[in-house]
């Protein structure tokens, strides 16, 4: 793993640049700055006040031990966003691990990958919500409301198979017509302006919270956590170590990432290749369903766009890891959603995904192959 | 049918010129050099802050231009640094990406002094210097069926200095297209590493024309602004996908090709929710669920495009197949 002293060169003029353009930054903005900071305050407060007996701490802090306790708060909300960030960053990887496993098999950048993660949201609203829906084109509106918990398992299974749906009709068809991988690509990017829009069209705009009840919260040392954001991580952790045990330990795992290391040399010595992708796709979908009821619980609402807006994350996260590399994602994500949840800590909320994007170019500049990708040329 | 007249109107508005720019901008980028840049719209946005900062602190008509355009060069050039040695993929996520960080920075509340945050920019802070100029009538003025303002908003004067511009970049990219510059282009399109063995900078020469691609969808977004206003919401990823489409639709690396596509895809876009509205009842699709299925259209259309005819209406098979 040797890095250029040309790479850590530019790594690091980029580093300066950036340093610069943030000083300037905060120069130019120092008066939005303040607003910002008493902004940050507010939501900390707002995500606090889920807890009744917490909303009498701060006036209790407002006796003599002010610096002792303003110390505190700041060293609490480092931990409270470090573990923010671990919990986002386990949910941000089971989305992303679709992407690098299909990347990896089939050498297509999914850009359509985000619209699986809102579909599966979606499906679960659909089943478990109280108020009335309807299909498109449909005009009859109707309560489901199934329980949460079956809903969502309706939904994980509803996207697997969309995700056959996919590939049995679209892509193993481009692939046997031969089209080019980046007509594949473009071909996703119209698939998924089509299918955002479908789903736009289906359950229309704005927020859909899953569930209405308000979440209860522990208070884990520093740190709070909710009741459904502690169900959502263990989950995520189970499903994940399920994938890693499938990929290292069972048959069509090696097979899979036999196919995933050269295509052709598996074909040759007897794998179906054809079967592997689809049993990729199957996965990808439906863990990136999974992905986005777990999201959608955790952020408390999805939308149409919910997966469109976690698309570019879901690419940081997996080309930091590696593109292709299966563990890679897993990596990236938790990397990509402490930076994002960190970085709360000292720029405006707003800001968060634009430092999934500087971590991408960043990492673009110094190891194009990301942190566990093999060192290949890939210009 | 009255639509039919708002749809021939649609086929010259400000909004359609300004897109099939962008388009030409585009095809300098993937019809004559291969680069999949999936960040025009981020372009367009850029430049048309550029133009209307500038324009509200004072500056001339001429300096918010250049401006502008600077904007758009400097985010080429850090575009293009990193990826332009990487495979084609890179430089499509990144791009996306970067256009994505504008939009981002744009809308973030901490900017809000310069940019007007997620509401942007209103027209009357940054169109007076370009109304000024307008040797045009300060009144609306009827032409045939058509009538617009003189001078104000998407004006006939807008409409005319956007076709006009329109036409200059046209003429520009059909003397490139066949210059010796063009050509290496289309060499580093076809076969990259057969342009290196020449002896040419491959990655200095996939510089230039994002430069000037950029350049263009910056003044592309300019002319948008002129007819709408800065909105940052307006310039998201769909907006780069609606480019790729007319591109496509008209065929990549000709020279009418983006304005027909332009043209084709306003016109169809305003006849499919006219029609369908007229058509379909109410109850199965409702006035608010109109955009978003027309916009799916728009999606399917690419799809089907690229896989059974991506050399589009106007192109030529064997000049382009899209490759990797």
């Amino acid at each position: 793993m040797t890095i250029e002293r040309r790479s850590i060169m530019r790594a690091l003029v980029v580093f300066v640049l950036a340093a610069v353009a943030i000083t300037v930054f905060s120069a130019a903005t120092a008066q939005a700055g303040e607003a910002h900071d008493v902004a940050a305050l507010a939501h900390g407060v707002a995500t606090d006040i889920a807890t009744p007996d917490d909303i009498g701490e701060p006036a209790a802090g407002t006796s003599p031990g002010v610096t002792d306790d303003q110390f505190d708060r700041d060293n609490n909300r480092v931990l409270q966003s470090i573990v923010n960030g671990v919990v986002f960053g386990l949910l941000l990887a089971l989305a992303s691990v679709g992407v690098s496993l299909i990347y990896g098999t089939t050498g297509l950048s999914n850009f359509a990958h985000g619209e699986l993660v809102s579909f599966g949201a979606i499906v679960t609203y659909f089943l478990t919500t109280q108020e009335p829906v309807g299909l498109p084109l449909i005009p009859v509106e109707f309560v489901i409301g199934l329980p949460l918990i079956y809903a969502a398992i309706i939904g994980v299974i509803v996207a697997g198979a969309g995700g056959w749906v996919q590939d049995r009709f679209l892509w193993s068809q481009l692939r046997r017509k031969g089209i080019g991988i980046v007509q594949q690509m473009i071909v996703s990017i119209g698939l998924a302006l089509a299918l955002v829009n479908l789903l736009q069209w289906w359950i229309g705009g704005g927020d859909r919270r899953l569930v209405t009840a308000i979440d209860e919260r522990y208070q884990l040392g520093p740190v709070y956590l909710g009741e459904q954001t502690l169900i959502s991580t263990i989950i995520a952790v189970v499903a994940l170590v399920a994938v890693g045990y499938f990929l290292l330990f069972t048959r069509w795992g090696r097979a899979t990432r036999a196919v995933s290391d050269n295509p052709a040399l598996a074909a040759a010595s007897g794998i179906k290749v054809d079967a592997i992708i689809r049993l990729v796709w199957i996965m990808s979908a439906a863990l990136a369903a999974m992905g986005g009821v777990l999201l959608a619980l955790y952020e408390n609402g999805t939308a149409f766009d919910a997966g469109a807006k976690l698309l570019m994350l879901m690419f940081a996260a997996v080309t930091l890891g590696g593109l292709g590399h299966p563990f890679g994602a897993l990596v990236g994500s938790l990397l990509i959603g402490l930076a994002t949840e960190m970085s709360t800590l000292w720029l405006a909320p707003d800001l968060k995904v634009a430092v999934a994007l500087v971590i991408l170019i960043l990492v673009l500049l110094v190891r194009p192959q990301g942190i566990l990708g093999r060192a290949e040329r890939v210009g | 049918m009255d639509f039919l007249v708002d749809a021939l109107g649609e086929a010259f508005a400000p909004a359609t010129a300004a897109f099939a720019l962008a388009a030409i901008g585009l095809n300098f980028h993937f019809g004559m050099t291969g680069l999949l840049n999936m960040g025009h719209a981020g372009f367009m946005l850029i430049g048309m802050y550029g133009y209307a900062i500038s324009t509200q602190n004072g500056a001339p008509i001429w300096l918010a231009v250049i401006v502008s355009m600077v904007c758009a060069t400097i985010l080429a050039l850090l575009l293009g640094w990193p990826t332009l040695k990487l495979r084609g993929d890179y430089l499509a996520i990144v791009t996306i990406a970067a256009a994505e960080m504008v939009r981002f920075l744009g809308r973030s509340q901490s900017l809000v002094e310069l940019t007007g945050a997620s509401s942007g920019i209103r027209g009357t802070e940054f169109k007076g210097t370009f109304e000024d100029l307008s040797p045009f009538p300060d009144e609306r003025v009827a032409v045939g069926p058509f009538e617009y303002h003189g001078s104000f908003s998407s004006s006939w004067w807008l409409r005319v200095v956007a076709w006009t511009i329109v036409a200059l970049f046209a003429l520009l990219f059909w003397r490139l297209s066949r210059s010796p510059w063009g050509r290496v282009l289309k060499g580093v399109r076809e076969d990259e590493d057969a342009v290196r063995s020449l002896g040419k900078n491959v990655y200095w020469y996939k510089m230039q024309a994002l430069v000037l691609g950029g350049v263009i969808g910056a003044l592309g977004g300019v002319l948008w602004s002129l007819g709408a206003a800065v909105q940052p919401d307006s310039m998201g990823r769909p907006t780069t996908f609606w480019i790729w489409t007319l591109l496509l639709l008209g065929g990549a690396a000709t020279i009418f090709g983006p304005i027909l596509g332009s043209v084709l895809f306003w016109c169809a876009l305003l006849v499919v929710r006219r029609v369908t509205s007229m058509v379909v009842p109410d109850t199965w699709i409702a006035q608010t669920e109109l955009e978003p299925f027309s916009l799916m259209l728009v999606g399917v259309t690419l799809m089907v495009l690229v896989v059974f005819r991506p050399q589009g209406i106007l192109g030529d098979r064997r000049e382009l197949a899209i490759n990797g």
